[in-house]
Protein backbone atom coordinates (compact mmCIF):
# COMPACT_ATOMS: atom_id res chain seq x y z
CA UNK A 1 0.00 0.00 0.00
CA UNK A 2 1.23 3.36 -0.94
CA UNK A 3 1.31 5.91 1.83
CA UNK A 4 1.71 9.48 0.80
CA UNK A 5 3.83 11.54 3.06
CA UNK A 6 2.06 14.71 4.22
CA UNK A 7 3.11 17.68 2.18
CA UNK A 8 5.67 19.75 4.01
CA UNK A 9 5.63 23.39 3.10
CA UNK A 10 8.31 25.50 4.63
CA UNK A 11 9.12 28.97 3.45
CA UNK A 12 12.72 30.04 3.77
CA UNK A 13 13.27 31.95 7.05
CA UNK A 14 13.91 35.31 5.38
CA UNK A 15 10.57 35.03 3.58
CA UNK A 16 8.74 34.22 6.82
CA UNK A 17 10.18 37.38 8.30
CA UNK A 18 9.16 39.39 5.24
CA UNK A 19 5.59 38.11 5.46
CA UNK A 20 5.42 38.94 9.17
CA UNK A 21 6.75 42.42 8.49
CA UNK A 22 4.15 43.02 5.80
CA UNK A 23 1.43 41.96 8.19
CA UNK A 24 2.28 44.48 10.92
CA UNK A 25 3.72 47.43 9.06
CA UNK A 26 1.22 49.81 7.46
CA UNK A 27 2.06 50.60 3.84
CA UNK A 28 2.62 54.28 4.64
CA UNK A 29 5.84 53.51 6.48
CA UNK A 30 8.98 53.92 4.44
CA UNK A 31 12.31 52.50 5.38
CA UNK A 32 14.95 55.23 5.39
CA UNK A 33 17.85 54.24 3.18
CA UNK A 34 20.52 55.75 5.42
CA UNK A 35 19.71 57.07 8.87
CA UNK A 36 23.26 57.47 10.11
CA UNK A 37 24.72 60.47 11.93
CA UNK A 38 27.15 60.94 9.03
CA UNK A 39 24.23 61.19 6.60
CA UNK A 40 22.48 63.70 8.85
CA UNK A 41 25.64 65.82 9.04
CA UNK A 42 25.91 65.71 5.27
CA UNK A 43 22.29 66.87 4.96
CA UNK A 44 22.80 69.65 7.51
CA UNK A 45 25.85 70.84 5.56
CA UNK A 46 23.44 71.80 2.78
CA UNK A 47 20.57 73.17 4.86
CA UNK A 48 21.61 73.67 8.52
CA UNK A 49 18.11 73.90 10.00
CA UNK A 50 15.84 71.47 11.86
CA UNK A 51 12.13 72.34 11.96
CA UNK A 52 10.63 72.08 15.45
CA UNK A 53 6.99 70.95 15.25
CA UNK A 54 4.78 71.63 18.26
CA UNK A 55 1.38 71.06 16.63
CA UNK A 56 0.56 68.80 13.71
CA UNK A 57 -0.85 71.69 11.66
CA UNK A 58 2.68 73.13 11.49
CA UNK A 59 3.95 70.03 9.69
CA UNK A 60 2.88 70.71 6.06
CA UNK A 61 5.02 73.82 5.87
CA UNK A 62 8.03 71.90 7.19
CA UNK A 63 7.42 69.13 4.66
CA UNK A 64 7.34 71.67 1.85
CA UNK A 65 10.58 73.31 3.04
CA UNK A 66 14.16 72.22 2.40
CA UNK A 67 14.95 71.32 6.03
CA UNK A 68 16.56 67.89 6.29
CA UNK A 69 15.24 67.11 9.78
CA UNK A 70 12.04 67.54 11.75
CA UNK A 71 11.96 67.57 15.56
CA UNK A 72 8.63 66.58 17.08
CA UNK A 73 8.14 68.02 20.56
CA UNK A 74 4.99 67.47 22.59
CA UNK A 75 3.46 65.04 20.09
CA UNK A 76 0.99 62.37 21.26
CA UNK A 77 2.97 59.13 21.04
CA UNK A 78 0.26 56.86 19.77
CA UNK A 79 -0.74 59.11 16.89
CA UNK A 80 2.77 59.92 15.82
CA UNK A 81 3.34 57.23 13.20
CA UNK A 82 1.73 58.90 10.14
CA UNK A 83 3.47 62.21 10.95
CA UNK A 84 6.87 60.53 11.15
CA UNK A 85 6.27 58.55 7.94
CA UNK A 86 5.18 61.68 6.10
CA UNK A 87 8.53 63.26 7.06
CA UNK A 88 10.49 60.20 5.92
CA UNK A 89 8.56 60.02 2.63
CA UNK A 90 10.04 63.47 1.92
CA UNK A 91 13.55 62.05 2.51
CA UNK A 92 13.90 63.98 5.76
CA UNK A 93 14.80 62.52 9.13
CA UNK A 94 12.28 62.50 11.98
CA UNK A 95 13.29 62.99 15.62
CA UNK A 96 11.07 62.77 18.65
CA UNK A 97 11.60 64.58 21.94
CA UNK A 98 10.74 61.78 24.33
CA UNK A 99 10.76 63.90 27.51
CA UNK A 100 7.76 65.94 26.34
CA UNK A 101 5.84 63.30 24.45
CA UNK A 102 2.37 62.54 25.79
CA UNK A 103 1.32 59.02 26.67
CA UNK A 104 4.68 57.29 26.45
CA UNK A 105 6.89 56.00 29.27
CA UNK A 106 10.19 57.83 29.51
CA UNK A 107 12.08 54.56 29.61
CA UNK A 108 13.64 51.79 27.50
CA UNK A 109 10.27 50.44 26.43
CA UNK A 110 9.19 53.89 25.30
CA UNK A 111 12.37 54.28 23.24
CA UNK A 112 11.95 50.80 21.78
CA UNK A 113 8.39 51.67 20.73
CA UNK A 114 9.54 54.81 18.92
CA UNK A 115 12.49 53.06 17.29
CA UNK A 116 10.87 49.78 16.28
CA UNK A 117 7.14 50.39 15.90
CA UNK A 118 7.27 53.92 14.52
CA UNK A 119 10.76 53.83 13.07
CA UNK A 120 11.95 57.27 14.12
CA UNK A 121 15.44 58.27 13.00
CA UNK A 122 16.40 59.60 16.39
CA UNK A 123 15.50 60.52 19.93
CA UNK A 124 15.91 63.86 21.67
CA UNK A 125 16.20 63.81 25.45
CA UNK A 126 17.88 65.66 28.29
CA UNK A 127 18.32 62.45 30.31
CA UNK A 128 21.60 60.56 30.04
CA UNK A 129 19.92 57.22 30.75
CA UNK A 130 17.64 57.60 27.75
CA UNK A 131 20.61 58.45 25.52
CA UNK A 132 22.06 55.03 26.29
CA UNK A 133 18.71 53.37 25.53
CA UNK A 134 18.46 55.23 22.21
CA UNK A 135 21.95 54.15 21.22
CA UNK A 136 21.09 50.57 22.11
CA UNK A 137 18.16 50.82 19.68
CA UNK A 138 20.57 52.11 17.00
CA UNK A 139 18.80 55.41 16.47
CA UNK A 140 20.53 58.80 16.60
CA UNK A 141 20.69 60.15 20.17
CA UNK A 142 20.49 63.92 20.60
CA UNK A 143 21.06 65.06 24.18
CA UNK A 144 19.59 68.41 25.16
CA UNK A 145 21.73 70.59 27.36
CA UNK A 146 19.22 72.84 29.12
CA UNK A 147 21.33 75.73 30.29
CA UNK A 148 19.27 77.90 32.59
CA UNK A 149 21.83 78.16 35.33
CA UNK A 150 25.61 78.66 35.12
CA UNK A 151 26.07 76.72 38.35
CA UNK A 152 24.47 73.71 36.65
CA UNK A 153 26.89 73.75 33.71
CA UNK A 154 29.56 71.51 35.30
CA UNK A 155 27.05 68.78 36.15
CA UNK A 156 25.51 69.06 32.68
CA UNK A 157 28.98 68.55 31.16
CA UNK A 158 29.57 65.51 33.38
CA UNK A 159 26.24 64.05 32.28
CA UNK A 160 27.29 64.57 28.67
CA UNK A 161 30.58 62.81 29.33
CA UNK A 162 28.79 59.74 30.70
CA UNK A 163 26.06 59.59 28.07
CA UNK A 164 28.17 60.29 24.97
CA UNK A 165 25.28 61.19 22.67
CA UNK A 166 25.73 61.43 18.89
CA UNK A 167 24.78 65.12 18.91
CA UNK A 168 24.28 67.69 21.65
CA UNK A 169 21.58 70.34 21.42
CA UNK A 170 22.36 73.51 23.41
CA UNK A 171 19.40 75.60 24.62
CA UNK A 172 18.53 78.46 24.79
CA UNK A 173 20.36 79.85 21.77
CA UNK A 174 21.46 82.99 23.58
CA UNK A 175 23.67 80.82 25.85
CA UNK A 176 25.59 79.14 23.01
CA UNK A 177 28.30 81.82 22.56
CA UNK A 178 28.87 81.80 26.35
CA UNK A 179 29.50 78.05 26.58
CA UNK A 180 30.73 76.94 23.15
CA UNK A 181 34.43 77.12 24.06
CA UNK A 182 33.93 75.14 27.27
CA UNK A 183 32.00 72.42 25.44
CA UNK A 184 34.48 72.29 22.54
CA UNK A 185 37.37 71.98 24.97
CA UNK A 186 35.93 68.70 26.25
CA UNK A 187 33.90 67.18 23.44
CA UNK A 188 34.20 66.85 19.69
CA UNK A 189 30.44 66.36 19.37
CA UNK A 190 28.42 68.14 16.70
CA UNK A 191 26.27 70.86 18.29
CA UNK A 192 22.75 71.95 17.38
CA UNK A 193 21.62 75.30 18.76
CA UNK A 194 17.97 75.79 19.66
CA UNK A 195 15.64 77.77 21.88
CA UNK A 196 14.39 81.25 20.92
CA UNK A 197 16.31 81.24 17.66
CA UNK A 198 13.85 83.41 15.76
CA UNK A 199 15.94 85.77 13.63
CA UNK A 200 18.16 85.05 10.59
CA UNK A 201 20.98 86.90 12.38
CA UNK A 202 20.85 84.45 15.29
CA UNK A 203 21.01 81.53 12.87
CA UNK A 204 24.08 82.97 11.13
CA UNK A 205 25.79 83.76 14.45
CA UNK A 206 25.33 80.19 15.70
CA UNK A 207 26.64 78.69 12.46
CA UNK A 208 29.62 81.02 12.48
CA UNK A 209 30.51 79.85 15.98
CA UNK A 210 30.63 76.29 14.67
CA UNK A 211 27.14 74.91 15.23
CA UNK A 212 26.18 72.00 12.96
CA UNK A 213 22.64 73.38 12.65
CA UNK A 214 19.96 75.31 14.45
CA UNK A 215 16.56 74.02 15.53
CA UNK A 216 13.62 76.40 15.42
CA UNK A 217 9.83 76.50 15.37
CA UNK A 218 9.96 79.82 13.49
CA UNK A 219 8.78 78.76 10.04
CA UNK A 220 10.41 81.81 8.45
CA UNK A 221 13.83 80.27 9.17
CA UNK A 222 13.05 76.91 7.55
CA UNK A 223 13.73 78.04 4.01
CA UNK B 1 5.15 89.27 56.57
CA UNK B 2 7.74 90.43 59.03
CA UNK B 3 10.73 88.86 57.32
CA UNK B 4 12.97 91.28 55.41
CA UNK B 5 12.18 92.43 51.86
CA UNK B 6 14.35 92.53 48.75
CA UNK B 7 15.82 95.98 48.20
CA UNK B 8 17.79 97.04 45.15
CA UNK B 9 18.28 95.31 41.82
CA UNK B 10 21.07 92.82 42.57
CA UNK B 11 20.49 89.53 44.39
CA UNK B 12 23.81 87.75 45.03
CA UNK B 13 23.54 83.97 44.50
CA UNK B 14 25.69 82.22 47.12
CA UNK B 15 26.52 78.60 47.71
CA UNK B 16 28.85 78.45 50.70
CA UNK B 17 30.07 80.38 53.74
CA UNK B 18 32.79 82.21 51.80
CA UNK B 19 30.46 83.55 49.12
CA UNK B 20 27.85 84.44 51.75
CA UNK B 21 30.39 86.48 53.72
CA UNK B 22 31.67 88.12 50.56
CA UNK B 23 28.16 89.29 49.58
CA UNK B 24 27.46 90.58 53.11
CA UNK B 25 30.84 92.38 53.24
CA UNK B 26 29.86 94.23 50.08
CA UNK B 27 26.86 95.59 51.96
CA UNK B 28 24.13 93.47 50.42
CA UNK B 29 20.99 93.09 52.52
CA UNK B 30 19.76 90.06 50.54
CA UNK B 31 21.12 86.76 49.28
CA UNK B 32 19.84 83.78 47.34
CA UNK B 33 21.10 80.39 48.48
CA UNK B 34 21.28 78.83 45.04
CA UNK B 35 23.29 75.62 45.58
CA UNK B 36 25.09 73.76 48.31
CA UNK B 37 23.97 72.36 51.63
CA UNK B 38 21.52 74.54 53.51
CA UNK B 39 22.09 72.54 56.67
CA UNK B 40 25.85 73.21 56.63
CA UNK B 41 25.16 76.96 56.46
CA UNK B 42 22.27 77.23 58.91
CA UNK B 43 24.29 79.09 61.59
CA UNK B 44 25.58 81.98 59.46
CA UNK B 45 22.30 82.24 57.53
CA UNK B 46 20.21 82.48 60.68
CA UNK B 47 22.43 85.15 62.20
CA UNK B 48 22.20 87.10 58.92
CA UNK B 49 18.41 86.76 58.92
CA UNK B 50 18.30 88.06 62.52
CA UNK B 51 20.20 91.14 61.36
CA UNK B 52 17.55 91.85 58.75
CA UNK B 53 19.13 90.20 55.72
CA UNK B 54 16.51 88.84 53.32
CA UNK B 55 17.32 85.21 52.59
CA UNK B 56 15.83 83.38 49.64
CA UNK B 57 16.38 79.67 49.09
CA UNK B 58 16.33 77.84 45.77
CA UNK B 59 14.32 74.77 46.79
CA UNK B 60 15.31 72.94 43.61
CA UNK B 61 19.02 73.60 44.03
CA UNK B 62 19.99 73.28 47.70
CA UNK B 63 20.87 69.96 49.26
CA UNK B 64 19.62 68.66 52.56
CA UNK B 65 15.99 69.81 52.32
CA UNK B 66 12.94 67.92 51.17
CA UNK B 67 10.50 70.07 49.19
CA UNK B 68 7.72 69.34 51.70
CA UNK B 69 5.73 71.23 54.31
CA UNK B 70 8.04 70.27 57.18
CA UNK B 71 11.00 71.86 55.40
CA UNK B 72 9.03 74.99 54.48
CA UNK B 73 7.77 75.39 58.02
CA UNK B 74 11.38 75.12 59.24
CA UNK B 75 12.57 77.81 56.80
CA UNK B 76 9.76 80.20 57.68
CA UNK B 77 9.23 79.66 61.40
CA UNK B 78 12.54 78.43 62.80
CA UNK B 79 14.97 80.22 60.51
CA UNK B 80 13.02 83.39 59.65
CA UNK B 81 13.96 83.32 55.96
CA UNK B 82 12.20 85.63 53.53
CA UNK B 83 11.23 83.42 50.62
CA UNK B 84 11.80 80.49 48.31
CA UNK B 85 12.39 79.98 44.60
CA UNK B 86 11.16 76.90 42.80
CA UNK B 87 9.82 75.71 39.47
CA UNK B 88 7.36 73.45 41.30
CA UNK B 89 3.88 74.98 41.69
CA UNK B 90 2.91 72.70 44.58
CA UNK B 91 5.99 73.66 46.60
CA UNK B 92 5.18 77.36 46.07
CA UNK B 93 1.57 76.87 47.12
CA UNK B 94 2.76 75.19 50.32
CA UNK B 95 5.33 77.95 50.87
CA UNK B 96 2.72 80.71 50.70
CA UNK B 97 0.83 78.93 53.49
CA UNK B 98 3.85 79.49 55.72
CA UNK B 99 3.94 83.17 54.71
CA UNK B 100 7.14 82.77 52.72
CA UNK B 101 7.50 84.99 49.65
CA UNK B 102 7.20 82.76 46.61
CA UNK B 103 9.33 83.25 43.53
CA UNK B 104 8.28 81.00 40.67
CA UNK B 105 11.13 80.08 38.38
CA UNK B 106 10.26 79.76 34.70
CA UNK B 107 12.72 78.01 32.42
CA UNK B 108 13.15 80.06 29.26
CA UNK B 109 14.71 77.25 27.25
CA UNK B 110 12.55 77.39 24.13
CA UNK B 111 9.06 78.58 23.22
CA UNK B 112 7.54 75.20 24.15
CA UNK B 113 9.14 75.22 27.59
CA UNK B 114 8.19 78.84 28.19
CA UNK B 115 4.54 78.10 27.34
CA UNK B 116 4.51 75.20 29.80
CA UNK B 117 6.07 77.35 32.52
CA UNK B 118 3.71 80.26 32.02
CA UNK B 119 0.67 78.01 32.07
CA UNK B 120 1.74 76.76 35.52
CA UNK B 121 1.96 80.16 37.24
CA UNK B 122 0.47 79.70 40.68
CA UNK B 123 -2.27 81.50 42.43
CA UNK B 124 -2.03 83.53 44.66
CA UNK B 125 0.16 85.60 42.33
CA UNK B 126 3.80 84.91 43.18
CA UNK B 127 6.00 87.58 44.77
CA UNK B 128 8.04 87.44 41.55
CA UNK B 129 8.62 85.37 38.43
CA UNK B 130 12.26 84.39 37.98
CA UNK B 131 13.21 83.82 34.35
CA UNK B 132 16.11 81.39 33.92
CA UNK B 133 18.54 81.90 32.28
CA UNK B 134 18.48 85.63 32.94
CA UNK B 135 20.22 86.37 29.63
CA UNK B 136 17.03 85.24 27.86
CA UNK B 137 14.99 88.00 29.59
CA UNK B 138 15.23 90.53 26.73
CA UNK B 139 13.84 87.89 24.33
CA UNK B 140 10.96 86.65 26.48
CA UNK B 141 9.92 89.50 28.76
CA UNK B 142 6.99 90.65 26.60
CA UNK B 143 5.56 87.11 26.58
CA UNK B 144 6.00 86.80 30.36
CA UNK B 145 4.47 90.24 30.97
CA UNK B 146 1.41 89.22 28.97
CA UNK B 147 0.93 86.21 31.25
CA UNK B 148 1.42 87.75 34.70
CA UNK B 149 1.43 91.00 36.63
CA UNK B 150 4.16 89.79 39.01
CA UNK B 151 7.57 91.51 38.92
CA UNK B 152 10.10 89.70 36.72
CA UNK B 153 13.50 88.65 37.99
CA UNK B 154 16.37 87.22 36.00
CA UNK B 155 18.45 84.35 37.46
CA UNK B 156 21.26 82.27 36.01
CA UNK B 157 24.14 82.82 33.57
CA UNK B 158 24.84 86.41 34.52
CA UNK B 159 28.61 86.46 34.45
CA UNK B 160 29.35 90.04 33.43
CA UNK B 161 28.25 93.52 34.45
CA UNK B 162 27.13 94.21 30.88
CA UNK B 163 24.77 91.22 30.87
CA UNK B 164 23.25 92.27 34.20
CA UNK B 165 22.67 95.81 32.93
CA UNK B 166 21.09 94.50 29.73
CA UNK B 167 18.65 92.32 31.66
CA UNK B 168 17.68 95.21 33.95
CA UNK B 169 17.32 97.56 30.97
CA UNK B 170 14.97 95.03 29.35
CA UNK B 171 12.66 95.43 32.33
CA UNK B 172 13.71 92.92 35.00
CA UNK B 173 13.15 94.23 38.53
CA UNK B 174 15.91 92.15 40.10
CA UNK B 175 18.81 90.20 38.67
CA UNK B 176 20.70 87.44 40.41
CA UNK B 177 24.33 86.52 39.78
CA UNK B 178 26.90 84.21 41.31
CA UNK B 179 29.81 86.31 40.07
CA UNK B 180 31.57 88.44 42.75
CA UNK B 181 32.74 90.77 39.98
CA UNK B 182 29.13 91.60 39.18
CA UNK B 183 28.35 91.98 42.90
CA UNK B 184 31.13 94.55 43.17
CA UNK B 185 29.74 96.64 40.34
CA UNK B 186 26.27 96.73 41.87
CA UNK B 187 27.45 96.95 45.47
CA UNK B 188 25.19 99.16 47.61
CA UNK B 189 28.20 100.56 49.51
CA UNK B 190 31.04 102.39 47.76
CA UNK B 191 34.02 100.09 47.24
CA UNK B 192 37.17 101.55 48.76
Amino acid sequence: MLVLAPVQFKAPPEEVEAIATRAIVPPARVRPVDGSVAKLQEMFAKVPVAAVIRRSEELPRALASQVPAVFFVRAPAFHLGPLVWAVQAKHKMAFVHIDLIAGLGKDRAGIAFLAREIGVNGIITSHSGLVAAAKAERVIAIQRLLLYDDLALPSAMTALEHARPDIVEVLPGVIFPLVVDQIRARFALPIIVGGFVTEPGQREAALQRGALAISTSTAGLWS
Amino acid sequence: MRSPEVSGVMLPAVRDGASLNHALDLGYRQVLLERGSLLALVGPLVSAARQGIAIFVNLDGVEGLAPDTAALNFLATDLGFSGVISVKPHALRDASRFRLRTVQRIHAIDSTGLETGLSSIVSPVPYAIAVAPAVAVPQVISTVRAATAAPIWGTGFITSVGQASEVLAAGAAVVSSSSPEVWHAFSPVPVR
